[in-house]
């Protein structure tokens, strides 16, 4: 290998993670119809080291969480706090979305 | 002749690792209660609950320890249904206008709970029993609300609903011109971690409650 390429290889191994790294994460919630449920998820959530904000939304049943830069939390994670919150996942999808982006496009949905 | 002690309240649990502290008041009942729930599907507190006749004749204060269980919970898409079952343990001061001194007594307090809403119904059906050597009651109240508008969690909610009581072991039979039934109007309302409710029966008592989740 050259060697002049390594430190282009180097800066683009440490690009590249950041450049995939999720903003936020989409979890829809079966169950998900009061303020006490809300609060409850909420809560559990915002306990998650990795977690920024959190916000929730009855209307669409989904709770979105943006996360620390460079910091994300496993599937399995997230599945384990919502059952022990007392609710089913339906679905995780990650998004790079911003949390203001996706409470204005709820809000929109109205 | 005593009117009911029961929190009008949605669920004895709210949610994992939180507090609920809430306190109820009409002309013939006040009653404070703190439960914490270590999971989602238990909680624990203590309640004190003081009952006053219509004559105010009658007194009696109960100081208890209550544990609450979700015995059964449905998550569905566009609603929720549960089950709570619900047991306690205290002391009651009795009073009586005329008689001199004060009647203590252990009680036991018993019950369940069924609910089920979705975001625009709330439908629940309670039965809450108290027990002691002087007397034993059972209440048994029926809920129907409906929101005038769909909330989402940062918005306030709205209910309105229709209460329904009954009563036995002479809370209620025994007073001149008030039912055995009593039928409520409420006003619900609740955002963030505070909830209030407004109410007034068909005897034009008032019932107010307040509860704060954390």
């Amino acid at each position: 290998m050259n060697p002049s390429v390594i430190p282009a290889l180097v800066l683009l191994a440490a690009l590249v993670p950041t450049a995939v790294q999720a903003k936020t994460i989409r979890i829809e919630v079966d169950g998900l119809v009061c303020a006490f449920c809300a609060q409850g998820i909420e809560k559990k959530m915002k306990a998650q080291p990795a977690t920024d904000k959190v916000f929730v939304s009855l209307e669409k049943k989904v709770v979105a969480v943006s996360l620390k830069p460079g910091q994300d939390i496993a599937d399995d994670k997230l599945k384990a706090e919502i059952t022990d919150a007392g609710y089913v996942v339906k679905g995780i999808r990650r998004s790079d979305e911003s949390l203001d982006d996706i409470r204005k496009h709820v809000k929109a949905q109205k | 002749m005593l009117l009911a002690p029961q929190a009008a309240w949605a669920k004895p649990i709210a949610f994992a690792d939180g507090t609920t502290v809430m306190h109820e008041r009409n002309t013939n009942m006040l009653e404070t209660q703190a439960f914490y729930a270590p999971a989602y599907w238990w909680s624990l507190g203590p309640g004190f609950v003081r009952l006053t006749s219509d004559d105010k004749r009658t007194r009696r204060d109960i100081g208890y320890v209550q544990f609450n269980v979700l015995a059964k919970r449905w998550n569905l898409p566009a609603a929720q249904g549960n089950l709570f079952a619900f047991a306690g343990a205290g002391t009651v001061r009795s009073t009586q206008a005329g008689v001199p001194g004060a009647r203590r007594d252990a009680v036991w307090r018993y019950g369940g709970q069924g609910d089920y809403e979705t975001r625009s119904i709330y439908t629940s059906f309670k039965v809450d029993g108290y027990k002691a050597a002087a007397f034993s009651h059972r209440i048994t109240t029926a809920q129907l609300g409906v929101a005038p508008y769909e909330h989402d969690y940062e918005d306030l909610a709205t209910w309105f609903l229709l209460q329904a009581r009954h009563y036995t072991g002479g809370l209620r039979e025994r007073s001149p011109g008030v039912r055995r039934i009593e039928e409520t109007l409420l006003l619900r309302l609740f955002k963030g971690p505070v909830w209030a409710e407004l109410g007034v029966n068909r005897e034009r008592h008032t019932q107010f409650m307040i509860m704060y989740n954390f």
